[in-house]
């Protein structure tokens, strides 16, 4: 059982952040909220998503998964207007979604949960470095980057406490330095990886510019970018492996 | 129902049954991936276990995998977007553990990577092999099907086909485990039916044997598998040795549509047949032609069975007994062969004629190849490789005369001195305008040209000399033509 009205910007932000990583995804209807974990194909970036209750106009559920093609979702939801709420009910018969978005319904045939690719385990990571940044200020870091290089340096310099971004590129150089006082908060540690840039960006389009982002980052670790939408009711985290260093 | 070749993959190389050289030389590439970080080919027959080996290698060094399939389309969007992606970054899970984040690329049916339906990918296959991160294994049929470039990048692992004597234990161990009955026997007849390919062997031993848990040598026989016929035994059958009804039977495990085994069957019945017979035999080969038109016609694709009736049992049936000996069968030409040459020709004439190239090419074409047939008149035909700027190759072509021979050499060059002539003349006054273009109105009257560069010279003074000139030149070209050319000059006019 599954019936839920949501405003429409609030699902685009939560679907927007998931389809950057993936086609199609598995939704864990909670009896608490939305849970969405997906891995893209080539088993680099991670996404895990969780959208509370309190951001609903109103929520029932009792615990199944859905499989959904995301871009049909987003296109539906593309439909509606930024303060139209949209009215979704699942109909266990027939396993279709039906969307309502003011007088407009559309039927939505899912995906067996089953036939979507199982996420794998993902091990706790404690890393060293914690930095809350702007979105601003990454998407900044990110743009300068991509005019470079396809790949991108996160680093952490403990002696001066502040935050690097740097591109090589064959002949061109970026380098962002954002210092602590740019920076929400800083929690330094030894941390330095490098990241595929392609995923970074995609990432990067999903994170609003005003979102406080929370950076964990270590040295040739994994990185995790937190960050929260719908005024703090829903909460995205981003994990991206990094790239391999070859000599 | 579960599919017993995916219930019993092996999920270890130690596992890999028939192929042991093979699969001790890809667990070496694997363990010492780290000093060559090359990728690897593992190439062989289908059905001998090279998927698997793969899957089961990763299993064993615990290297998470990502696969492209053949059934996924693979341009090089693609490849870059899964397997580039996947190679150049370390995995989410295994980045924090000792593995290091390797995994696996398998890249499967590598040979195959198609030019229009995956555009592109096979120049990003290569791409994706020379600068990956992580090990690529390829998996092909055919070695030699991939490009020298992508095979140079790999080193190669050929697995061969599984004997029977190493599918039988595998047979025997499945059924145990599914606690089948068995024949030895039976077994022994399905490896051997299955020679080199354990994949199909252990489908048989499903479809013979899942029902009734019972396996005999009966079941065996029952379970024959289709296997597709070549076109040349087909051939045979048909123009030589069978009957008609076994060679409509033949002809439905034929490959090939029934377009081209008419195509097949006309082509070679004349080699085969005489007289008579072969008469009969072309009548059948028209009414399956007769069907094949109604198919296109209609695209009422049912019609197909009355063109294979036809084609088959209806040519077969044309014999008045069986032949033997062996004959030459080739291949029908499915299309008329396209010529470059010709095209460009055509192309030319089109151009300057303002017309379609199909209706220069059988409109106009045929009456300069009969006025310049063998380059005479000489001036005519240089005056037309001027005209449209022929090539002596085209020259040839159109005249008929040898390419590399004096005369079309020549009629080239005085061409091209004529045209420069003409360009000369008019680059004055006509600065734009092609010599071709302004040497229409002089062709088909003196007068309208003088008129025509007259009117244009007004704008230029100081030009009307060299226009005069010009006129004067194209007119006496002309002259020249009419001349020679007879009919041929006013046929000229017409499409100029």
């Amino acid at each position: 059982m599954f019936k839920a009205i949501v405003s429409a910007s609030t699902l685009r932000d939560a679907l927007d952040a998931v389809s950057v990583l993936v086609d199609e995804c598995k939704i864990r209807l909670n009896e608490d909220g939305l849970a969405i974990r997906a891995v893209d194909p080539a088993n680099v970036g991670m996404v895990d998503l969780a959208l509370d209750v309190a951001a609903f106009e109103s929520y029932e559920a009792d615990g199944g998964v859905i499989g959904v093609n995301l871009a049909r979702l987003e296109d539906i939801a593309g439909m509606a207007n930024s303060g139209d709420l949209v009215h979704l009910e699942l109909d266990e018969e027939t396993r279709k979604l039906h969307i309502r978005i003011d007088g407009l319904s559309y039927t939505l045939a899912l995906i067996d949960p089953d036939s979507i690719r199982q996420e794998p385990d993902i091990p706790d990571l404690d890393l060293p470095a914690e930095i809350v940044v702007e979105g601003n200020q990454l998407d900044r870091g990110i743009t300068a980057a991509d005019m470079v290089s396809d790949h991108i340096r996160l680093r952490v310099d403990e002696a001066s406490e502040t935050f690097h971004i740097e591109a090589e590129g064959d002949t061109d150089d970026v380098d962002l330095e954002v210092g602590r006082e740019d920076l929400i908060d800083l929690q330094a540690g030894p941390a330095d990886s490098l990241f595929s840039l392609d995923y970074l960006k995609d990432m990067n389009k999903a994170i609003p510019g005003d979102a406080e982002v929370t950076v964990e980052l270590g040295e040739e670790f994994p990185v995790k970018l937190h960050y929260e939408f719908a005024e703090g009711m829903g909460n995205v985290t981003f994990m991206l492996a990094p790239r391999i260093q070859s000599d | 129902m579960t599919d017993w070749t995916e219930t019993y993959r092996p999920s270890t190389l130690s596992a890999i049954r028939g192929n042991d050289k093979a699969r001790d030389a890809l667990r070496e590439w694997a363990e010492t991936w780290d000093d060559h970080r090359e990728a690897v080919v593992v190439y062989g027959s289908p059905g001998v276990g090279k998927t698997s080996a793969a899957h089961a290698l990763a299993s064993d060094e615990g290297w998470e995998t990502v696969e492209l399939n053949a059934s996924d389309q693979r341009t090089a969007d693609v490849i870059e977007r899964y397997a580039g992606r996947a190679a150049k970054n370390a995995t989410l899970a295994g980045a924090a553990n000792e593995t290091g984040g390797r995994q696996l690329v398998i890249v499967d049916e590598a040979d195959n990577i198609h030019g229009n339906y995956d555009r592109g990918g096979s120049s990003a296959i290569t791409r994706l092999v020379k600068e990956a991160d992580q090990p690529i294994v390829l998996i092909a049929n055919d070695y030699y099907d991939m490009s020298r470039g992508l095979r140079n990048a790999c080193q190669e692992i050929e697995f061969r086909d599984v004997a029977a004597r190493s599918i039988v234990p595998v047979l025997r161990d499945i059924c145990r485990r599914e606690n089948v009955e068995f024949d030895e026997e039976a077994l022994q007849a399905i490896a051997e039916a299955n020679s080199g390919d354990l994949r199909s062997a252990v489908n048989d031993l499903q479809a013979a044997a899942e029902e009734d848990r019972r396996l005999t040598t009966d079941d065996v026989l029952d379970g024959d598998r289709d296997r597709s016929l070549g076109v040349f035994p087909f051939l045979d059958a048909v123009l030589k040795e069978e009957s008609p009804e076994e060679a409509l039977q033949s002809a439905y495990r034929v490959d090939e549509t029934p377009d081209d085994l008419t195509k097949w069957v006309a082509e070679n019945a004349p080699k085969v047949c005489e007289g008579e017979e072969l008469a009969r035999a072309y009548e059948f080969l028209a009414n399956a032609d007769r069907w094949l038109g109604r198919v296109r016609a209609t695209q009422e694709y049912g019609y197909w069975r009355y063109a294979t009736d036809n084609l088959a049992a209806g040519v077969a049936a044309a014999r008045d007994d069986t032949k033997g000996g062996w004959t030459r069968f080739s291949r029908p030409q499915f299309w008329p062969s396209s010529d470059g040459t010709a095209d460009e020709v055509v192309r030319r004439v089109a151009e300057s004629a303002g017309t379609s190239m199909a209706t220069a090419r059988r409109e106009l074409l045929p009456y300069l190849a009969a006025m310049t047939h063998h380059c005479k008149p000489r001036e005519l035909t240089v005056a037309m490789a001027a005209y449209y700027d022929f090539e002596e190759d085209h020259v040839s072509f159109v005249t008929g005369s040898g390419e590399t021979t004096n005369k079309v050499q020549s009629i080239v060059e005085d061409a091209q001195t004529l045209r420069e002539e003409a360009m000369e003349d008019h680059s004055g006054a006509f600065g734009g305008i092609p010599a071709g273009e302004s040497a229409d109105g002089a062709d088909g009257a003196e007068a309208t040209a003088d008129v025509e560069t007259d009117d244009e010279a007004t704008a230029a003074d100081e030009a009307t000399a060299a226009d005069e000139l010009a006129a004067a030149a194209n007119g006496g070209d002309d002259a020249d033509d009419a001349d020679d050319g007879d009919d041929g000059q006013a046929g000229l006019t017409d499409f100029m």
